[in-house]
């Protein structure tokens, strides 16, 4: 089964502006979002750098957060993204 | 090109690079630096006192980079402590300066490409951008 994920940072203030966002689609879509904080949980990290040749492509050739990944089509967008193209991606 | 370690026969300053600097910025004497090896360059280090780098002083660090050139600090303060919370956690925590909006990938010359401050210039959210920003805003176009 298909897996959203957010991978995302404590003190990112882009990942920060993101969460409300976040919150709404999945209150408006019904869908649940994993949420992966990856500077202050090793396990976390190791997670996002597994996804690292499918992320780095899609995000300026780094590991960037916040990322949000469908582990199923291996869809990821980056960084601060409007409303509209969070919940286009998360419906894709 | 294989950067290596060089020293100042005059005053002993340390340079690392894949060459010297032609006048020393020390001490201006004209070609002054030999090459040394990596242990001798630590030892000459050794003696330096660590001295606590604050949030201060890296603010200072940056305003001076920043000056009479093409970008400048972000002047959202609020912004600026958050980043610099997640900075200095990372330095604590894993090393080294890392941008609190990446992670790194445990290859450690594609990680120093994300020490701040970075090499935002060639970064797509800067370059070309009409009001273009290093990846995690703190560093904005002027």
């Amino acid at each position: 089964m298909a897996k959203l994920i957010m991978f995302h940072g404590r003190e990112c203030p882009h990942c920060r502006a993101m969460m409300p966002l976040v919150d709404q689609l999945e209150k408006e879509a019904g869908i649940v979002l994993e949420k992966h904080e990856v500077w202050h949980d090793e396990k976390n990290a190791d997670l996002m750098r597994s996804y690292r040749p499918v992320l780095t492509p899609q995000c300026g050739g780094q590991l960037r957060v916040p990322t949000f990944l469908n582990t199923e089509t291996n869809a990821a967008v980056c960084g601060e993204i409007p409303y509209e193209k969070l919940k286009e991606w998360a419906l894709k | 090109m294989k950067k290596t370690f060089w020293r100042c026969f005059v005053c002993n300053d340390i340079h690392y690079g894949i060459k010297p600097p032609e006048i020393c910025p020390t001490c201006k004497v004209k070609n002054a630096y030999v090459e040394i090896s990596a242990s001798e360059a630590k030892t000459c280090l050794a003696p330096v006192p660590e001295k606590e780098f604050t949030k201060e002083d890296f603010l200072r660090a940056i305003e001076t980079l920043a000056e009479g050139q093409e970008f400048m600090i972000n002047p959202d303060r609020a912004r600026l402590e958050t980043l610099f919370e997640g900075i200095f956690n990372n330095e604590r925590n894993h090393g080294l300066k890392y941008c609190p909006c990446r992670l790194i990938c445990k290859e450690f010359e594609e990680d120093l490409k994300i020490v701040c401050p970075c090499n935002f210039l060639i970064h797509e959210t800067y370059k070309g951008v009409d009001k273009g920003e290093c990846w995690c805003g703190m560093f904005i176009k002027r």
